[in-house]
């Protein structure tokens, strides 16, 4: 790998809406499409494309965590996705919730995987077709995962402290407002139950949306390596943690990191923010 | 306890399966640009503005007519979601034709009971971003009313 790549790594894990056009009916391809509008799927989505709902469907439903391996096997096979599924996932907010589910597949091993470069947002603006119809496949038998890369591509609150404390990288994602400890929430969002503000120790501020461009396509290799190479200092080979409130924008930049860019020890902090700002005595940096 | 038309909005939703409860809020969210003011209208009062708390910009516009009954438009940016637009042609609907008085004074309770549990969530409490613009147009229209009472 070179620190100035021209072309992203992974430039197969991202497709464009004429690819879909071409293989939305393929048996061996599944549009998926994940939003934070929970009723946006119902208002029309891509022809032949399942929802997969953030909350209901990746989450377990009592303890904030995901779900069993068992149930992400039903939740593959009543969709009609197999482990030599190709996934293709889409949807609003410049694919947040798109990228989130693409990394929740990952947890259990699923890997092929792919993003809608764009997301909802620009296959609409294209005037492309979209439909109500909710389709329905053919049931499969997806084989309960044996275990979650838990370890491999997620880090949990003792592990981004261990990151804090050892200087290494730790990226976040959040408005700068948020990073500054100045608002605890989004802006445009109301409060989601943080006692405090602030960032990480050591943690170096770069917003999820300098990865992209106005119409939510990702922006090119070769500046998406200044903006984490040069000016986050990330370099190939090094663990790298990133996080933002409960995930999802971590989600986006986790997958650029990994696809785009490359680097293989990168985890997503999902607690995130809800989890840091309200735990007793965890460090906190304002400026 | 709550305005009749609004009482039979409620009555609808509790009745429905979760399915249905869903198709009826997309039709409801469909009906949201049907809320707008319409060319000749005058309204007593206007409020449109963009709020943290909203990803869009919302504006409300109050009429209230000769026997002081509140009617009620709304206009809603492009990236307003789905629930919370579904919630605006309810509200509209379900509100009209009461005082701003009442409306101020409504409880907020009912829209879990609309909308379902289900889908009051993290990054949905918009929902009820819609009920607190209208009651702050009621207010300021009533708290208007007593300064010129009191002048």
């Amino acid at each position: 790998m070179t620190t100035s790549p021209t072309e992203y790594v992974h430039p197969e894990a991202l497709v464009d809406a004429d690819w879909i056009e071409k293989h939305q009916n393929d048996n061996d391809v599944r549009i998926i499409e994940s939003n934070e509008d929970i009723l946006l799927y119902d208002t029309g989505h891509i022809p032949g494309a399942v929802h997969i709902d953030w909350r209901t469907d990746l989450q377990d439903q009592v303890i904030r965590d995901y779900i069993a391996p068992d149930k992400f096997a039903e939740l593959c096979s009543r969709n009609g996705i197999s482990p030599q599924t190709t996934c293709v996932f889409y949807g609003d907010k410049a694919n947040w919730w798109a990228c989130y589910a693409l990394w929740a597949f990952r947890l259990f091993g699923h890997e092929r995987v792919k993003i809608l470069n764009g997301g909802r947002d620009k296959w609409k603006a294209e005037g492309r077709t979209m439909t109500r119809e909710v389709p329905k496949y053919p049931r499969t038998d997806y084989p309960v995962p044996a275990k979650r890369f838990d370890k491999e591509i997620r880090a949990f609150a003792d592990e981004a402290l261990a990151q804090s404390k050892a200087g290494k990288p730790l990226i976040d994602v959040r408005s700068p407002g948020e990073f500054k400890g100045e608002i605890t929430h989004m802006a445009e969002y109301p409060q989601e139950g943080v006692l405090r503000g602030g960032h990480i120790p050591g943690a170096k501020s770069m917003p999820w949306k300098t990865a992209t461009n106005d119409d939510s396509t990702f922006k090119p290799a070769s500046e998406l390596a200044k903006i984490y190479f040069d000016q986050c200092g990330l370099k190939p080979g090094t663990d790298t943690v990133v996080y933002c409130r409960i995930g999802e924008r971590s989600s986006h930049t986790w997958f650029v990191l990994t696809y785009l860019l490359g680097l293989e020890n990168v985890r997503n902090y999902d607690g995130s923010w809800t989890e840091w700002g309200n735990k007793v005595g965890a460090p906190i940096e304002r400026s | 306890m709550y305005p009749p038309k609004l009482e039979a909005i409620i009555s609808l939703f509790e009745s429905l399966p979760e399915v249905e409860r869903r198709e009826t809020l997309v039709s409801y969210a469909d009906n949201a640009k049907k809320q707008e003011p319409r060319p000749g209208e005058k309204f007593t009062l206007e409020d449109i503005r963009k709020d943290e708390e909203c990803a869009d910009t919302v504006g409300v516009y109050l009429q209230v007519d000769d026997e002081g009954k509140a009617h009620f438009r709304m206009t809603l940016g492009p990236e307003v979601q789905t629930l919370t637009r579904a919630m605006t042609a309810i509200l509209c609907k379900g509100l009209d034709g009461r005082t701003p008085q009442e409306v101020l004074e409504l409880p907020g309770d009912f829209v879990t009971r609309i909308v379902g549990a289900e889908l009051v969530r993290v990054r949905s409490q918009t929902i009820y971003y819609v009920l607190t613009r209208i009651k702050g147009i009621c207010k300021v229209y009533l708290d208007r009313q007593r300064m010129a009472e009191v002048a």
